[in-house]
């Protein structure tokens, strides 16, 4: 707080340090941390165990060569070399990226149009939530065999195509079918998620801003757009950091839709489904190519930290006035429509 | 509330008390004997559901008989995981099954690390060598003459065909006719066009090209990688199974639909689809999925000949802790007369010839029209080729398979296609030292 007021808060904080560094050698002073980082243990050892220590050692399987059981062989940057040659791994980031932003871009929008809804008085409020929110907990792989059976050529889908005159189409069977399926699948199962998110986002808004608007005559689309939107930044900065994490590792989806009795074949017809870490799962845990494995999740780790960033400064926009990112675009617009 | 503080802390001292054992519990992996059974009056077995009889695992678990005091417990591990699983156990030397079920695929990826399974020979497995399938014997050996496997079940292939189909197309119906008037794939593709011009429903031959190709390659001894690990999979005998599929979806002969998926099982209930190029196993399913059908199915030989598809292996691990015991069991479990009850318990099809001339293996099968499935599956298990797979077969099939999907589903040109895939998997394969 008191850098806030204070320009010269920074200075006087790290002044206070040494003193708070002195106080460990009073009696008893360093033990007074024991229990409470007792206390906190369980989660850092467990988190030591299943979290840090895998990561770390993932950095070091990467430039190795291990089949899982026999001795490593040490391969330096060979993993990484093969991988940027590897023309099926290029082409599982196209369509990482392909589903996601086919998915991502529509399921934010539906989410806050829901969470704008729920948000108004509804009946059974609470009933709508739990029902949008069902997908994200039902078992993924369940649901993929009643996908399957929409998505088939004689499916549901289809047929509600043909009932309203419309051609079938290959859902599971051509390029765009594939990545349609694989998206929707994503979108049914995350804007719930997402809405709710959203809704929190809204009922931090105060009420006043929402009464103001009316009496100025806004509609819902303006109250929307130049109201809630503006206000919403780091809701909407969390949801879409959230899905393009999420976004960039989708995997369940085409395992499942395209796990089929033939050998083999993952990721549908032309591998239009295989996206980063089912190349990652399928070189690792079906090929026992371990260091392989590893090496393409560093590089997974590296395009989702730099389009984090990205989504980050588009959203959020930086301090700096000339850009201020989406949300801070429509703060400005809606400030001077409002004016 | 001074109570309340109490429980808390109690709750708190819990935590960190359960904590503590399960680090406990971690560094105590590393100073056990490795063995999962460590400690206990059993051996450890892991198996996936399906994979053993029942009835003799709940036997075992009371004790084995003819071996005093040996008592096996199963552990059941889904079949998606069981591999992986015993990897990891493997790998970390801890709680490792003393014995496990393997499946026919993953076998050979094992052949690296073959040091981490018993060689049976040791441990007397000669002695019952003609008890068992020549090539399914001379499969759980290594390159380098271990045997690390011993035979559990076998997967015959033969020609699953619509009788009433054929018929009406004016072929010859009856399973010894058929044999006769198919014996190769050429003649197989002939039957499938006069299907096609002359069947009234205009069935179908196959689901999908890639099952053929499947079967062709199984008919051959030699694979994608040979025993010195070198790749063949550029050589003839991978482009005649190519040549082949590619020859059934030109014609227009093949429904180009994915086994097991809303659409496939539509086809077969509907009779979309005359013949089934698959294994013995694949009879259960099929019955699941086309009920009404049953009757018009029949058995006979495959094109080309038989040839094995599937079928597992029982493996004991290094960390065994008492090999003598776990081969005993081994032998117990596998002896003709125990394959013959899993037959008749779980439809595991025995590797041992023996069962096959036993009364309770010519049951007739109404699905089949009655026809006696053993007359065709038994002969075809005795005839199976010896195979040779390398660790690396399912590194080097994928391309190929994923190229044929394209072909069969994208309509790519078959020519780049073939290339395509000879070279993913050379490239795949040069990673692993495969030249």
């Amino acid at each position: 707080m008191a850098t806030v007021l204070d320009p010269a808060g920074a200075p006087a904080a790290n002044e206070k340090r040494p003193a708070g560094r002195t106080q460990p050698t009073t009696p008893g002073g360093r033990r007074r941390h024991v229990p409470p980082l007792l206390a906190i243990s369980p989660f850092y050892v467990l988190f030591a165990v299943f979290g840090a220590f895998p990561i770390v050692f993932s950095v070091y399987l990467s430039f190795q060569d291990w089949d899982g059981i026999g001795d490593m062989r040490y391969v330096g940057l060979k993993q990484y070399g093969w991988l940027l040659q590897d023309s099926v791994f290029w082409h599982s980031v196209l369509n990482t990226f392909e589903i996601w932003f086919l998915s991502t871009v529509p399921m934010l929008f539906l989410a806050l149009v829901l969470a704008f809804l729920l948000h108004s008085q509804v009946r059974f409020a609470g009933a709508y939530r739990v029902a949008y929110f069902v997908p994200n907990v039902t078992s993924m792989v369940a649901m993929t065999v009643v996908f399957g059976s929409v998505f088939a050529q004689a499916g549901l889908a289809n047929s509600a195509l043909r009932a309203i005159g419309l051609d079938g189409v290959g859902w599971l069977s051509s390029e765009w079918g594939i990545k349609s399926s694989v998206s929707i699948m994503i979108i049914w199962r995350w804007v719930g998620y997402n809405a709710l998110i959203f809704l929190a986002g809204l009922q931090a808004i105060p009420t006043e801003h929402f009464e103001a608007a009316r009496v100025d005559g806004a509609n819902s689309r303006q109250t929307l757009f130049r109201v809630v939107l503006p206000q919403l930044r780091p809701v909407v900065l969390f949801a879409a950091v959230t899905s393009t994490i999420n976004g960039l590792q989708i995997f369940t989806e085409s395992q499942v839709l395209f796990q089929s009795t033939d050998v083999g074949t993952t990721g549908g017809p032309g591998q239009e489904g295989m996206t980063i870490v089912l190349y990652l799962w399928q070189k690792a845990f079906k090929e026992h190519q371990f260091g392989y494995g590893a090496a393409m999740g560093w590089v997974l780790f590296a395009i989702i930290a730099v389009f984090t960033v990205i989504n980050w400064r588009l959203v959020a926009g930086s301090d700096d006035d000339r850009r201020p990112g989406i949300a801070g675009l429509l703060r400005r617009k809606g400030a001077r429509r409002g004016r | 509330m001074d109570q309340r503080t109490m429980s808390r802390r109690r709750l708190l001292g819990a935590c960190l008390g359960s904590a503590g054992a399960g680090l406990l519990g971690l560094t105590g992996c590393g100073s056990a004997e490795g063995s999962a059974s460590a400690g206990t009056d059993h051996l450890g077995l892991w198996y996936w559901k399906g994979s053993l009889s029942d009835k003799l695992l709940a036997t075992a678990r009371r004790g084995v008989p003819g071996v005093p005091g040996l008592k096996v417990r199963g552990s059941q591990i889904p079949d998606g995981d069981i591999d992986s699983k015993v990897r990891t156990s493997l790998a970390a030397r801890a709680y490792v099954p003393d014995v496990t079920v393997v499946n026919n695929d993953n076998l050979a990826t094992f052949f690296p690390d073959e040091n981490e399974f018993l060689d049976l020979r040791e441990l007397g497995a000669e002695s019952v060598r003609d008890q068992y399938l020549e090539w399914k014997w001379k499969a759980c050996f290594t390159p380098t003459g271990r045997m690390i496997g011993f035979p559990l079940d076998a997967g015959p292939t033969a020609l699953y065909y619509r009788r009433d189909l054929f018929r009406e197309a004016g072929l010859a119906y009856e399973p010894e006719d058929v044999a006769e008037e198919i014996p190769t794939w050429e003649t197989f593709i002939a039957a499938g066009r006069t299907l096609r011009a002359k069947g009234p429903e205009k069935p179908y031959l196959v689901s999908n090209i890639g099952n053929v190709f499947q079967q062709v390659l199984l008919q051959s001894s030699r694979q994608f990688v040979d025993a010195g690990n070198r790749f063949i999979g550029d050589q003839e005998h991978i482009r005649r199974a190519w040549d082949l599929s590619v020859d059934i979806l030109r014609q227009g002969l093949s429904a180009r639909i994915t086994d097991g998926t809303p659409d496939f099982n539509a086809a077969m209930s509907g009779g979309r689809i005359a013949t089934m190029t698959t294994a013995v196993w694949a009879t259960n399913g099929l019955k699941d999925t086309a009920p009404k059908t049953s009757g018009s199915w029949r058995l006979t030989t495959m094109p080309d000949g038989p040839a094995n598809y599937g079928g597992s292996y029982m493996t004991l691990t290094r960390y065994c802790r008492d090999p003598e015991a776990g081969f005993a069991f081994l032998k117990w479990l596998l002896s003709p007369a125990n394959q013959l009850k899993s037959y008749q318990e779980m439809a595991l099809f025995p590797t041992t010839p023996a069962a096959y001339a036993d009364p309770a293996m010519h049951e007739p099968d109404p699905f089949f029209g009655g026809q006696r499935p053993i007359d065709v599956f038994g002969p075809a298990a005795e005839k199976a080729p010896v195979v040779y797979f390398s660790p690396y077969e399912e590194s080097a099939n994928t391309p190929f398979f994923q190229e044929l999907t394209n072909v069969e589903t994208l309509g790519k040109n078959p020519e780049r296609a073939w290339r395509d895939a000879v070279n993913t998997a050379e490239t795949t394969l040069s990673r692993v030292g495969v030249s």
